[in-house]
């Protein structure tokens, strides 16, 4: 490709979305460069038609595709169906109106959580295909996986290099905070917040002894541009902090309630089950690829988000 | 006492569910009917349980008291606002896509002779009907004829050579025609669905035999993975369809499959229809019978009339939503030699048989079981083999001119 980048980003309004919006401001765009950020506003990607509208608008150079149907434990039992149809829908949209459009890569997200069910650790990105998901999400697990299987024939039939970026837990600003639906981090900093209001403990679900690979929002962003500007390989790379660098859920608990300056009890529910022990991802891809990448501390990224939360509470999404 | 209501607000009359009395089980359960209002004396019915939580059997329509085993946790939502498949009344109208091809033509055969039941409706649908990668022709060809089942045998196949290159297009095109077919089934109240799925969707990297629950343990063949995830995700679309709005669709998981109306391309097609046709060929040229590899390796063949027969068996009784492998058993296995002999002695061939050693026999062995399908069936007679290549070499030698080629 001649010239500068023309980038789409879909699901732009989200935790991702707006990490990488925020990137690309503070100094990773290019000159000449232009970021289009999506949101559901924009299109509907279910929809082929609406799909190929904002393509037409935009002819973008190259694809951010973070955009799908997410949600909660609760909410993705009770609706497998809805979850598989509508992300192949979306993804089959993008991949291939991107294929249409002659955009040159396309570089989607996937998730440790589509990984098998019963398997091995560390998990590594071979590793994706080689059983069931787990039950309780497989309708959203399949349809991220068959991103993967999208790329690979597409690379066989055209040479497209579309790829995709497999992150561990991420957290930041923007977040979903609901506590029902969302995910630990965020559900813990909108506990605290509410415990700290209402002069409360902090109750937390579980012993707190799980370990679990957490990834700054801002971090991954700037992986996002590397991945898109210099990763040329159809497998997708995980983009985590390394085994070393796990944390107890008690360790995240610490920094939430030190980012938020709660001054009350922390009591751990041992009732609530704590759900896998360890669920290691290898990043030795990525370190093969970047060993000087760094991420940003965990203690000052939890710091820097909780002061989003309390900053942003009244338009924060829960 | 007030009349009991499923907490779900199902309108089910019989077979309600006490929360159980143990905490961690309690605690399921609520999570399951979350955001019902709690209250100590909710009900749950039985439709939100699987078949296998019951210690006796369910039979469709037949309302009997169910005993719920120990330890059961609720995993089904179909509820009163969803489409849940009712028992019906009436004679079935049914439609098969798919309805020219191998098997298709197999089970018009078999409905023309006798399967056909009194008032029963049976159409047969080729891609001339409606191209069902498109969801607005599907959507048309449903609103026309009204279904109230459905026998779902379209769908992009080729052989070994043509799906190596063509993977995208394998998985995007059978990816539409089977979500067209399944949601418009769902939308015009289909009360069941049965599709094909094979033995080749299996995982590479597998134990023998193989059986219905293995089908998603690994990552099937490169050589066709986009056919074959394609297909696997018929049963991940009916296993979420059946969670979320209570319908069995189901599937059917066939061996090699071979009869009349087959494709004999010899470059592109199975191995059964390849030697019928090169068999042919040979007798008609008065030249030496080719067949590649040694001939040792072994399968489990069906034949075409035989799977029809099974197909109208699972569309009428069979209720699991886990699919069932339709296959003679591993006792029944062949070499392709035999294979070979068959149709030598089907058409009456004299010329010489060489067996090609230079090229791959494939694999050796790939048993799957039909265990399931002999516990329901346990006295079905399958077609014996020589009968069964015997017609279909008579068939072709009839039919040369118009054969699929």
């Amino acid at each position: 490709m001649d010239g500068p980048m023309r980038v789409l980003v879909t699901g732009g309004s989200g935790l991702v979305g707006r990490a990488i919006e925020q990137v690309v401001k503070e100094g990773e765009r290019r000159e000449g460069e232009e970021w289009i950020f999506l949101s559901s506003k924009d299109a509907n990607l279910m929809s082929a038609e609406e799909t190929r509208s904002v393509f037409q608008k935009h002819r973008p150079t190259h694809v951010i595709h973070l955009a799908a149907m997410v949600g909660g434990l609760y909410k993705n039992m009770r609706q497998n169906l809805d979850f598989w149809r509508n992300n192949v829908f979306v993804n089959d949209n993008v991949l291939q109106t991107a294929h249409e459009f002659g955009v040159v890569k396309v570089v989607s997200c996937l998730s440790t959580c589509i990984f098998p069910d019963k398997t091995a650790y560390p998990i590594d990105e071979t590793m994706i295909h080689n059983g069931p998901p787990h039950e309780s999400n497989f309708g959203y697990a399949y349809a991220k996986r068959m991103i993967d299987v999208h790329n690979r024939s597409c690379f066989e039939k055209y040479g497209r290099r579309y790829t995709a970026v497999i992150p561990t837990n991420v957290f930041g600003p923007h977040d979903n905070f609901n506590i029902e639906d969302g995910h630990v981090l965020p559900g813990l900093i909108h506990k605290t917040y509410m415990a700290k209001k209402e002069g409360k403990a902090l109750q937390v679900w579980g012993s707190g002894r799980p370990l679990r690979q957490f990834i700054y929002s801002l971090d991954l962003a700037r992986l996002f541009l590397w991945v898109l500007r210099d990763y040329d390989e159809v497998e997708p790379i995980i983009l985590s902090v390394g085994e070393e660098d796990e944390l107890s859920i008690k360790d995240a608990a610490n920094a939430v309630v030190e980012g938020m300056g709660f001054k009350g009890d922390v009591i751990y529910d041992t009732s609530k089950a704590d759900g896998q022990f360890k669920k290691t991802a290898s990043n030795a891809k990525l370190r093969k690829y970047l060993p000087d990448f760094k991420f940003t501390p965990f203690k000052a990224a939890m710091k820097e988000t909780c002061d989003w939360f309390v900053a942003n509470y009244d338009i924060a999404r829960k | 006492m007030a009349t009991r209501r499923c907490v779900l607000k199902c309108g089910s009359k019989a077979n309600f569910f006490h929360l159980p009395k143990e905490e961690h089980l309690k605690t399921k359960w609520l999570q399951f009917t979350i955001p019902q209002k709690y209250s100590p004396s909710l009900v749950l019915c039985s439709r939100h349980f699987e078949d296998d939580c019951f210690l006796n059997a369910i039979k469709l329509g037949f309302a009997s008291r169910l005993i719920l085993k120990e330890g059961s946790v609720p995993s089904v939502f179909a509820s009163a606002s969803s489409s849940v498949s009712q028992p019906m009344d009436g004679p079935m109208r049914v439609l098969v896509t798919g309805g020219s091809g191998l098997v298709g033509r197999a089970i018009e055969r078999v409905v023309k002779e006798g399967e056909r039941r009194e008032g029963e409706e049976w159409i047969f649908l080729s891609s001339k009907d409606a191209n069902l990668v498109s969801a607005e022709e599907t959507r048309s060809v449903f609103q026309k004829h009204r279904p109230t089942h459905v026998i779902h045998l379209a769908a992009m196949v080729g052989g070994l050579y043509r799906n190596m290159r063509q993977n995208l297009d394998f998985w995007r095109d059978n990816v539409h025609i089977n979500d067209n077919v399944l949601y418009m089934s769902q939308e015009f109240g289909v009360v069941k669905v049965v599709s094909c799925l094979s033995t080749c969707v299996f995982p590479d990297k597998t134990t023998y035999p193989i059986d219905e629950t293995m089908m998603h343990n690994g990552a099937p063949h490169e050589s066709n993975y986009g056919y074959a995830y394609a297909k696997r995700m018929i049963d991940v679309h009916n296993r979420a369809c059946f969670q979320q709005y209570g319908l069995r669709y189901t599937a059917v998981i066939p061996t090699n499959i071979f009869g009349p109306h087959d494709n004999y391309n010899i470059e592109d097609c199975h191995v059964m229809p390849g030697l019928v046709h090169k068999t042919y060929l040979a007798k008609k040229e008065g030249k030496p019978l080719e067949v590649w590899g040694s001939g040792r390796a072994l399968r489990q063949f069906i034949y075409s009339v035989d799977l029809a027969r099974l197909f109208v068996w699972v569309l009428r009784e069979y209720d699991e939503v886990e699919p069932i492998i339709a296959s003679v058993g591993e006792e029944d296995e062949l070499t392709i030699k035999d294979a070979v002999d068959a149709v030598v002695e089907g058409f009456g061939f004299k010329g010489e048989v060489i067996y090609d050693t230079s090229k791959s026999d494939g694999q050796i062995k790939k048993t799957a079981s039909n265990a399931k399908l002999r516990k329901y069936l346990p006295d079905f007679k399958f077609t014996p083999f020589k009968a069964a290549v015997k017609e279909t070499c008579d068939w072709l030698t009839a039919n040369y001119d118009i054969i699929r080629k």
